[in-house]
Parts: C-alpha cells; sequence; structure tokens
C-alpha cells in the first residue's frame, strides 16, 4: 500500500530519532556506569535517551495530527487509547502489587515500551474489528 | 448507517482505489465506508455527494 504524505514525514522523522535514541543510549552505557551517583554530568549524559523517546512522542503526535485521512486517523486514534489503557492498567495493577507484596519493582523506563506493545495489540484489535490494523507502527 | 457507494462506483465502474483517488482518502477508506464499517464525517460526506453528482440523502440511507 502506498503511503500518505503523513507516513512519509512519520518514517522520516522516526528515523533519525531511532539512530539518535540508539546512539545516545550506547554513549550513556559508556559514559555513565549503572547506579553513579546523580551529579550534573551523569544526569545531562543519562537526560538524551530522555530526550530521543520525546522525540519518538513528537513523531507520532505529529503524525496524528497530519494524518488528512479520518478513516486512518481513527485507526491511530483507537490504537493509542488502547495503548493507554493497557498502560494504565499494567502499571496501576503492577504498583498496587508492589505496595503489598515483594514482586519486583517495575521502572517507570518500562512505561512507553508497554505503550508501545499496545499499541502494537491496539492495531490488532483494529484489524479484529474493523479489518484494518491503521497506518504505521 | 446504510450507503449506495458500491452501486455508484460500479455504475460508473471505478474501482475503490479509483474512488479514493478521487475522494483524497485511502483505499481502506472507501472499503470502510461502502461495507459499513465507518460512516464519513459530514465534510466527507459533502465530498463523495459532490463527486457524484447527488445529494447526501440518495447516497446514504438511514437504516
Amino acid at each position: 500500500m502506498a503511503m500518505n504524505p503523513a507516513q512519509r514525514r512519520y518514517i522520516g522523522r522516526m528515523i533519525p530519532v531511532s539512530i539518535a535514541y540508539v546512539a545516545a543510549i550506547f554513549l550513556a552505557s559508556s559514559l555513565v556506569p549503572n547506579g553513579s551517583p546523580a551529579t550534573p554530568v551523569t544526569v545531562a549524559v543519562a537526560l538524551v535517551p530522555g530526550l530521543a523517546v520525546v522525540g519518538f512522542i513528537w513523531a507520532m503526535g505529529s503524525y496524528l495530527f497530519e494524518l488528512k485521512d479520518e478513516y486512518v486517523r481513527l485507526l491511530e486514534v483507537r490504537k493509542a487509547l488502547i495503548a493507554t489503557a493497557l498502560t494504565l492498567g499494567v502499571c496501576a495493577t503492577w504498583g498496587i502489587l508492589e505496595i503489598y507484596t515483594n514482586v519486583p519493582r517495575l521502572s517507570i523506563f518500562w512505561v512507553f515500551p508497554i505503550w508501545c506493545v499496545g499499541l502494537a495489540i491496539g492495531g490488532l484489535v483494529n484489524r479484529l474489528t474493523l479489518g484494518a490494523g491503521g497506518g504505521c507502527p | 448507517m446504510r450507503n449506495r457507494l458500491k452501486v455508484l462506483r460500479a455504475e460508473r465502474d471505478w474501482s475503490q482505489g479509483d474512488l479514493a483517488e478521487r475522494l483524497e482518502v485511502s483505499r481502506q477508506s472507501v472499503n470502510a465506508i461502502e461495507t459499513g464499517k465507518y460512516d464519513p464525517s459530514l465534510p466527507l460526506a459533502f465530498r463523495i455527494a459532490d463527486l457524484f453528482g447527488l445529494p447526501i440523502e440518495e447516497i446514504f440511507l438511514k437504516d
């Protein structure tokens, strides 16, 4: 299926942001050992991958705003809602488990990856209920 | 909401892709509207009506 202009721009944003994310993770991993004290330098280096994640979110949000095709936008919004519901459900439930039991602590680093898994599940739900997954992953 | 999009398209010998191109939407949008999985917004319904030269109520019908 041919990509629409919004999808092309989305891919065009995601590729450099993904490269920046991987590079920033490698940089932070090599410069800041796990468990280092929070100094201005270590915090600054560790913030760079976080900014790349903000870049992912910016690319996804821009894609939603730039989509001209209202049906494809509906599919994407449904995916995002399902992903948000899943993330809230998993995090809140696990948080309560952490309060009352000694289950392993879930780092908030995992919130965004869980949301991305939710997007994939949302695409599956779209496919099962509407016969079409959506535009971009 | 039911619609006569498939019939109107067939009368003109247009594929779903042809109609999608004329409406500047995706083929999956046309398919979703034709199969009743999605009701278009009023602006898109007006674009469809303009394209076929028909009033909206002759294309989209109440259940």
